[in-house]
């Protein structure tokens, strides 16, 4: 099956209701009323991002929205932000322990939040370049971008839990 | 509004609740309220969505104006909109307006699909009350936190052990405790004894060292080392002795607590398993009966010991000297408080290296079951990479834990050698200024202070083993606690089942929040063979689950012969139900035990006819071991169409009025399906017999077939009637008779 993809220049995005948008060919093939989905979104970021239409069905997948025309990035960038949350956190304000279960306090970009942790061992994940990601109990995401580059207060509390 | 009795899942901010209350009227009450944690612009904050029996009210500060308000009549459509870790609640309005009143994260996302729920209901003129019931069931599911501490429960309900007395907790153990009084009193005065014991020596040796050897007296010192040497040998006897009366009552306690668990765990009903999964059942039985025993035994056996321990050292040294006691007590603290920091520091190393030897072994669970998968893509070298990788990290976390491990009970040995070489100091100089204070007495303190330190070791981590048991306490008594199937207690029997089965207006809900069965109605005539058709998740498997009893909080009755299956005596009524199932499953036994497992006491040649009749007896003749071949060893790996002919065979053999195959064919190929269906076909004669299928094919001998979507039964009647009428059965047989002429002719071209 013959996948389509898109390079950079070849389409333009336009938005249709956010996280929902059109896509326009310049050769005059219109893709219609698509969701951005990252196909991966823990590893990849913004490379591989497929369109799922009304029925989730695949339509197309953009290789690399960096590349794409500016404006059009603007747009598929911003779909992606509404649809994906995954608050950086930036400190850690406080993180107690009580039967196993964690309870960490932290600051993200999106201001502080308190959440649980009911296993540290397969909800928290080291990647080799400092990055963490957590996932709470009520399956929300955070990232901690790199761990090493936190304030000593932050890695001490931690240090408990990686 | 605060006078108002209304739901909701947490305590309303004072913010939200200043725009709420100009917006309440007395006609129209607030059912409840849902307090989130994310702003429209997706920032954490608060948020609300109130909803009253004929309006919606969303508050939120990123809102045009802070409030969302609208009447639920003019709703077309609510939605919750499931994105990357957090949702939307979306409305369309009849006037074709959109609009999202509320933005929040996965923690309230179920409660905002029950909102979604009710606004769609309440608009499309369904029933107020009959809703707000769903909302209630939804609010307590999500009730599973302890209202005093926070603190997550096992499940919504269940007694929060940190809250807790520790007096009811204590009373739950005690009934293990009680019947080895005996024993453990008489281990306690073993203790006592042995610390009495343990004690003497250093109490001789001052003796020793200020009367015997300055005076030279070789009768003295024999008699003394006699003593010494009795004391020694007593304290080993006694120590022997205690240590297996303690052993004896100890696994007596274990044995009793792990009974009682496993007894419980086999009457729990179905809800209990769905909730929690059988591995931590497992573990609860094995696992935390052996940390409560443990800590059982710490309680009633070492705090006592070591407590009077303590006491007798500290009164002795006190009676030697209390200048010196006050001196060798001066690095307690450090030591206490070291022991503290120290266990603090060390857990997160533990859980360090725990994590890196969990990546270890995580290629080996992989790596070595999957060798033939590795080879056959010839990634050894790159298992090998892995595993190399892995193993290097965790040697180097454990070497940085072993600059902290060994090292730091070398420094709280050398503060304790520290304390030791003060006493040493000072009281030598006291020996030697003749301060009254005598050699024999300064050597006999320092062994005392050595001693006093192992007690108050014990002390120092004693509570964080309390927390650990505690935890277990929790589990296991959440199987001990929870109710058994309702009515086991109930004797009534039917003198002969004909197998006339009746579904009266039955509906069915595992939580109350989403009906899996509705208005399910149906009459199956004794000797009936009866096909249950539908897409997966249609409720087909419920239907069942029900009539084998696993689920009685349904709304309506099941009838068998006319009797409320509720009322009969769960034993008996399971006892006249074959249950046969997709997945065979078999115990770790021989072929032989594994058919009577329906009957205990059946002989060998009913046995082998029950095998035959399932089409069994041959492959297992051909079994070296015959019927004594022990399944799940080395080796003996049955197909999966073998081991479910062994599961019909145990069928067979228990005779009973009504069978039911759920899938039981699903997973094995053509020619084994006609062996099966051949078995089935002898099995079912005469019998009411309910067929869950997936492969329309297999049920050809059914003389009425019940079509199931949507937890409703959509369609009812025999083949060609359904055929006739051209509904969801007819679509199912005409797109099953494409892909089964596929698969017919792959088979075909495979075996050619």
């Amino acid at each position: 099956m013959d996948r389509i993809y898109i390079d950079g220049d070849e389409a333009r995005f336009e938005i249709r209701e956010i996280p929902r948008l059109d896509v326009y060919f310049y050769n005059g093939n219109v893709i219609e009323d698509v969701e951005p989905r990252r196909l991966f979104p823990v590893s990849g970021g913004n490379k591989y991002v497929t369109l799922l239409d009304k029925d989730n069905k695949e339509r197309a997948v953009i290789r690399d929205v960096s590349r794409l025309i500016p404006e059009s990035r603007k747009i598929v960038e911003k779909c992606l932000e509404e649809y994906y949350m995954i608050p950086r956190i930036l400190r850690m304000v406080d993180r107690t322990e009580k039967f196993g279960i964690l309870k960490w306090t932290v600051e993200t970009e999106r201001g502080i939040v308190t959440f649980t942790i009911q296993n540290r061992h397969s909800d928290i994940k080291i990647f080799y370049d400092g990055r963490v990601l957590v996932r709470d109990s009520n399956d929300n995401r955070y990232e901690i971008p790199d761990y090493r580059k936190l304030d000593r207060t932050s890695q001490n509390l931690l240090g408990y839990d990686l | 509004m605060e006078q108002q009795n209304f739901l909701k899942n947490k305590t309303i901010p004072k913010t939200i609740e200043e725009q709420l209350a100009p917006r309440m009227h007395d006609d129209d009450k607030l059912l409840f309220v849902i307090v989130c944690d994310l702003t429209a612009k997706a920032n954490y904050g608060v948020s609300a969505l109130a909803v009253t029996r004929t309006r919606y009210i969303a508050v939120d500060e990123e809102l045009d104006g802070g409030v969302l308000e609208g009447n639920i009549g003019d709703i077309e459509n609510a939605s919750v909109k499931r994105m990357y870790g957090n949702s939307q609640l979306r409305i369309t309005k009849k006037d074709g307006t959109k609009e999202i009143p509320l933005r929040f994260t996965y923690s309230v996302a179920t409660l905002c699909d029950m909102a979604a729920s009710f606004l769609n209901a309440v608009s499309g003129g369904e029933d107020i009350d009959e809703q707000i019931g769903i909302v209630e069931a939804t609010y307590e599911k999500l009730l599973c936190v302890c209202p005093r501490c926070g603190r997550r429960l096992l499940r919504p309900g269940a007694e929060c052990i940190n809250c807790a007395s520790k007096g009811k907790i204590v009373k739950k153990l005690m009934k293990y405790v009680k019947p080895e009084a005996p024993r453990l009193i008489i281990c306690l005065i073993l203790s006592a004894l042995s610390t009495f014991l343990a004690l003497i020596p250093p109490y001789i040796t001052k003796h020793l060292v200020d009367e015997i050897l300055p005076e030279r007296n070789s009768r003295q010192l024999i008699v003394v080392v006699v003593i010494l040497g009795c004391s020694y040998l007593i304290g080993v006897t006694v120590n022997i002795i205690r240590n297996y009366v303690l052993r004896v009552s100890s696994d007596r306690m274990i044995k009793a607590l792990r009974n009682d668990v496993y007894r419980h765990a086999q009457m729990l009903p179905m809800k209990f398993y769905d909730k929690t999964s059988t591995g931590s059942v497992i573990n609860r039985i094995s696992g935390d009966t052996a940390t409560i025993n443990g800590f059982v035994l710490r309680l009633s056996q070492d705090v006592i010991v070591q407590f009077f321990m303590l006491v007798g050292i500290i009164l002795i040294m006190f009676f030697m000297d209390w200048k010196l006691t006050l001196l060798s007590l001066a690095p307690v603290p450090l030591v206490v408080l070291g022991a503290k920091w120290f266990g603090r520091k060390i857990a997160p190393f533990y859980r360090r290296i725990w994590r890196r030897w969990a990546a270890v072994t995580s290629v080996l669970t992989d790596s070595i079951p999957c060798i033939r998968v590795v080879k056959s893509f010839t990634g050894e070298k790159r298992a090998v990479k892995r595993f190399e990788k892995y193993n290097e990290e965790w040697y180097n976390v454990d070497i940085q834990s072993a600059r902290i491990t060994t090292a730091f009970p070398a420094i709280i040995s050398f503060v304790i050698t520290c304390g030791s070489l003060l006493i040493w100091a000072v009281g030598g100089h006291w020996v030697i200024a003749g301060a009254g204070i005598s050699a024999g007495l300064l050597v006999s303190f320092i062994s005392y202070t050595t001693m006093f330190y192992g007690p108050v070791n014990f002390f120092a981590y004693l509570n964080d083993s309390y927390q650990q048991a505690l935890a277990s306490v929790e589990r296991v008594f959440d199987i001990l606690d929870a109710e058994p199937e309702v009515s086991v207690a109930s004797h009534e029997t039917l003198p002969e089942i004909k197998g006339k089965i009746e579904f009266k207006n039955v509906n069915f809900s595992f939580d109350r929040t989403k009906k899996v069965l509705s208005d399910i109605n149906l009459t199956i005539e004794p000797g009936d063979i009866v096909g249950i058709v539908g897409t997966t998740g249609s409720g087909k498997t419920t239907l069942i689950n029900l009539l084998m009893r696993f689920y009685d909080n349904y709304e309506g009755e099941i009838l068998i012969d006319g009797k409320n299956i509720r009322d009969l005596d769960l034993e008996y009524y399971r006892g006249q139900i074959g249950y046969v199932q997709q997945e065979a499953m078999l115990f770790r036994d021989t072929v032989f035990n594994n058919i009577a497992y329906s009957k205990p006491d059946a002989s060998v040649e009913e046995v082998i006819h029950a095998a035959d009749v399932a089409n069994a007896h041959e492959f297992i003749a051909r079994q070296p071991d015959g019927y004594d071949t022990m399944l799940g060893e080395r080796g003996i790996g049955l197909s999966g169409g073998e081991k479910q002919r062994i599961s019909i065979a145990r069928a067979v053999l228990k005779n009973p009025s009504v069978m039911i195959f759920d899938e039981a064919t699903a997973s094995v190929d053509s020619e084994t399906e006609n062996l099966i269906q051949e078995a089935i076909e002898r099995l079912i004669s005469g019998r009411t017999t309910i067929m869950i299928a997936h492969r329309l094919s297999t049920l050809r001998k059914a003389n009425k077939i019940i079509v199931v979507d949507q937890g409703k039964i959509i369609e009812n009647g025999s083949h060609e009637e359904l055929m006739a009428l051209q509904g969801k059965y007819y679509r199912l047989v005409e797109i099953q008779s494409m892909s089964e002429k596929v698969r017919a002719s792959k088979e075909q071209e495979n075996f050619d």
